[in-house]
């Protein structure tokens, strides 16, 4: 047999044992070159250029190469130790290690390359559908065209051939290193010895957990107004991030064969199939995985954050819309409303208009915000604040010393106490009042408020406060025009004459399908990029956890052999397993959804009005997708299971 | 009564064109409570003989029967029941679970066949005690010595009180004190618990423990020795004779 049937042979045994490697390789060609492509496509123009997208796809796929380099440098450690064998017995005849590493390099060449052709060309083929889901969530009407980009097919080259020449050069340096003998123990060497429970590992089992459930606890106060200054704000929040990450750690070192161990003691001796199976062998091996684990837990805790998050405010643009727009259109100014109003009655568009008048004056609020405002440089002794009167709302009336504030408490970082007395500042006179409590609507736009609350006065007051106006802080526009269309199948026509008319061009004028659509279309494209970096990392980390498998699998199938012997049916050790991926897929999966929850719960309020519907759908997809490999690591080890006998 | 009787067992590998008969064609039979040794030098079929017997190798052809009930057809499911309900084995590499407690070891038998708990405990105790590892009952298997190991894992054959334990080397990887001492104790439980012993084994000394030693060359049984009333030391020189006759080949290791 000569060297080229050596490779041929290696390569056909290869394919079939690392079929997962292979699949993994061609995903991710074909997810980077599908990116690529669309970095470079003509029509990404529209969609990304509003919020200078083209530098966000860059960084994507620049994280986009990091994490796919890793995975695959990383998938390679593990194949070339699983192989470590082979070329020891290679040495053994007489091969020279050089010889060796050019037999490697000349078939990892065919296996890497063949899948990276395939996996461009199934990325060409996907491309065109992965810009059709770009325009359908940014809801940018457009056709979907195929460009074959010479740019992308040059860069992904360039990418994964570098990707390969660092591999090669990770098998020469293992190669190098070992030493013929040590090279048929390499496997051995990397599993933890099985040792007594210590005291240590208990404590630091317990300090895991601890720390972990702190990190939940403080962040649940976050933003609850216990932490008042931006300063401290932030070193909570690096607080919360170093307990949690560290308390996830330890909890894969020391909690997790706690658990097993406090499990196992109760049990006395008398353990079940599912317990041998499962319990036994992730107490020791959870252990020596620890900081790996750990990667892949705040990796995905981070990814489905994110992609809550982005999908929270994607869900919530019509809300959010609501609450900067008090209208479906506003436009604070007379004569260009008149203007609008005129076209929209030309085109038969039915509608209704309210005015509210609004003023801006200074108030003294120090006593009833908790907020330290100083930091960022506000006064709370004299902030200026649009004011209305209760004449302009319906259903509110206010005694004559009293002042009820609007808007959105939480949004504004600020903690306000139930009740306590204010001061109207005019430019001659100063009037006590009373803060009678906070209202969670808006009745005004942006452009009045901007972010603030709002305040509504008794009208008599409201008149007092007219006559004493503070020229300095006075904005252009004195009344708040709202124009609500009748029929909501003319909107889009009515939003078209807005356009036409080039108020959307006028910061002031807000149209609220205008800002709905804009924020869909940012929020879409940030979301599709971040769905895009997950799903990679879902399926780069969903293969590095069944290539542990695979090894944990080989590792103990003398123990299936004897458990085989001892009378134990292969569908008994099925179950046994299925228990045992439960633990090692769930683990990871589990704590990584704790940790996103935590952190989305704590702060999903600036993104967005609804929490829990997007916040399952993200989970649900991520859980039902990462799990595939758990079902893909159990079928696995039912060959092996099969084999042991 | 009969045990276990074998008639005419063949077991061949490889395929059509290549085929190499391991067994061909033997016989035997194992009474109630006896403890009995199969030697033959290496290739001479013994492990195979073993496997086969045990129910983990498949027969070319030819009838087994375990207490009367013939498991050479019996389907894979079938064949797991009836080995953790009538079947212990010990074997050279000790094969315990290396992630399990010596205890948890030892009861795994009992937990396949749902024993309760208490009940469980009490056999754990009487079993472990008579064999001198009851302090060890905490500790994993990589703390302890090759003999501990072994009588872990005879204690584990033991605990389920099975028909038959087959034993195969189970002295291969110990040295001469912990090989008689397991010995010792084996022939004890054979002796009180009247428990069927059958053991593969290529040391003299280890088959002079038993009542009857099986000599097997080439597939077939060679010849058959008896102890009958003779002390130990008396038959361990009849087997080493019988060794020396039988081609003169030496034995493994």
């Amino acid at each position: 047999m000569n060297v080229n049937q050596l490779i041929y042979r290696n390569l056909k045994k290869n394919i079939k044992n690392y079929f997962l490697y292979v699949f993994a390789l061609i995903f991710s060609v074909a997810l980077y070159f599908a990116f690529v492509t669309l970095q470079y496509d003509p029509s990404m123009d529209e969609t990304s250029g509003s919020i200078k997208g083209a530098a966000a796809i860059r960084s994507a796929s620049f994280l986009l190469f990091a994490m796919i380099s890793i995975f695959l440098l990383y998938a390679n450690t593990i194949f070339i130790k699983r192989r470590s064998k082979e070329i020891g017995l290679f040495q053994l005849i007489g091969m020279t290690k050089n010889k060796i590493f050019r037999i490697l390099t000349a078939e990892n060449f065919i296996l890497y390359f063949g899948s990276v052709i395939l996996g461009i060309f199934i990325g060409f083929s996907i491309s065109k559908f992965i810009l059709l889901v770009l325009f359908k969530i940014t809801e940018v009407k457009r056709i979907a065209t195929l460009h074959f980009s010479s740019e992308a097919l040059i860069q992904t080259l360039i990418v994964f051939s570098l990707i390969y020449i660092f591999i090669m050069l990770m098998n020469y340096i293992f190669i190098k290193k070992h030493y013929i003998l040590s090279l048929f123990h390499v496997i051995s060497t990397t599993e933890a010895k099985v040792q007594k429970m210590s005291w240590l590992q208990m404590l630091i089992g317990v300090l895991g957990i601890l720390l972990i459930t702190t990190g939940y606890y403080i962040s649940s106060k976050l933003f609850s107004g216990s932490f008042s200054t931006v300063n401290e704000l932030f070193l909570t929040m690096i607080f919360i991030l170093t307990s949690v990450i560290i308390g996830t750690y330890l909890f894969y070192k020391g909690s997790v064969s706690f658990i097993s161990h406090l499990i196992r003691k109760k049990k006395n001796g008398y353990l079940s199939i599912n317990e041998v199976l499962s319990l036994t062998s992730i107490m020791f091996r959870m252990k020596s995985n620890a900081l790996l684990l750990t990667i892949i837990t705040t990796v995905s805790a981070l990814a489905i954050s994110f992609l809550s998050l982005s999908y929270i405010s994607y869900y919530s643009a019509e809300k959010n819309a609501q609450n900067n727009v008090a209208a479906d259109f506003s436009i604070p100014n007379v004569q260009d409303a008149e203007i609008f109003k005129q076209k929209l009655t030309t085109n038969h568009i039915q509608y209704t208009e309210y005015q509210i008048d609004v003023i801006q004056v200074n108030i003294n609020a120090e006593q009833i915000i908790e907020t330290n405002l100083g930091e960022l440089g506000i006064d709370p002794s004299l902030m200026s604040a649009p004011v209305i009167s209760d004449l302009s709302i319906k259903n509110i009336d206010l005694a004559a010393n009293e002042t009820l504030l609007t808007g959105n408490d939480t949004l504004m970082f600020l903690s306000l106490k139930d009740a306590g007395s204010i001061q109207w500042i005019g430019q001659n006179d100063i009037t006590p009042h009373e803060y009678i409590g906070f209202k969670n609507e808006y009745f005004i736009s942006w452009y009045f408020t901007n972010g603030g609350p709002a305040a509504i006065v008794d009208e008599l007051v409201f008149k007092q406060l007219k006559n004493d106006l503070n020229p300095e802080i006075q904005l252009p526009s004195f009344t708040h025009i709202g124009i609500h269309i009748t029929e909501e199948n003319d909107l889009e026509q009515a939003n078209d004459i807005f356009k036409a008319l080039g108020f959307n061009s006028n910061n002031a004028y807000d149209s609220r399908l205008e800002m709905m659509n804009d924020w869909k279309m940012n929020m879409g494209f940030l979301m599709f990029i971040v769905s895009f970096l997950g799903l990679t990392f879902l399926v780069t980390s969903g293969c590095i956890l069944y290539f542990k498998q695979m090894g944990e699998g080989e590792d103990e199938k003398p123990n299936y052999t004897i458990l085989r012997k001892l009378g134990y049916t292969q569908s008994d050790l099925l179950k046994g397993i299925r228990g045992k991926q439960i633990y090692n897929f769930g683990i990871p999966l589990i704590i990584g959804l704790l940790h996103s929850f935590f952190a989305v719960k704590s702060g999903w309020f600036f993104f967005g009005t609804e929490l829990w519907t997007p916040m399952i759908i993200v989970m649900g997809i991520y859980t039902a997708l990462y799990s595939i490999f758990g079902m893909l690591s159990v079928l696995y080890y039912k060959k092996v299971i099969n084999d042991s006998l | 009564m009969k045990v276990l009787e074998a008639n005419r067992i063949h077991k061949s590998y490889g395929n059509k064109f290549n085929k190499q008969e391991v067994l061909k064609g033997l016989n035997m039979r194992v009474e109630k409570g006896e403890f009995v040794s199969i030697m033959g030098a290496s290739g001479s079929g013994k492990t195979t003989l073993l496997n086969v017997l045990s129910s983990i190798d498949k027969l070319s052809h030819g009838s087994i029967k375990i207490e009367e009930t013939e498991i050479t057809n019996m389907k894979e499911k079938k064949l797991a029941e009836f080995r953790k309900k009538h079947l212990g084995f010990i074997f050279q590499e000790y094969n315990l679970l290396d992630t399990l407690t010596v205890k948890e070891n030892i009861l795994l038998p009992l937990s396949i066949t749902k024993v309760s708990k208490s009940e469980a405990e009490q056999r754990f105790k009487s079993v472990v005690t008579e064999l001198g590892i009851y302090e060890i009952k905490d500790k994993y298997p990589n703390q302890i010595s090759g003999g501990q190991k072994q009588r872990t894992s005879a204690a584990r054959a033991f605990i389920h009180e099975p028909s038959i334990i087959f034993a195969d080397e189970p002295t291969g990887a110990l040295d001469s004190k912990s090989a008689s001492d397991l010995l010792f104790k084996i022939s004890e439980f054979n002796n009180k618990r009247n428990t069927t012993v059958v053991m593969v084994t290529h040391d003299p000394v280890a088959a002079s423990y038993s009542h009857r030693v099986i000599f097997i060359q080439d597939g077939q049984i060679y010849t058959i020795l008896h102890r009958g009333d003779q002390s130990r030391e008396m038959f361990l020189k009849d087997v080493m004779n019988t060794q020396a006759v039988l081609g003169g080949v030496h034995y493994e290791r």
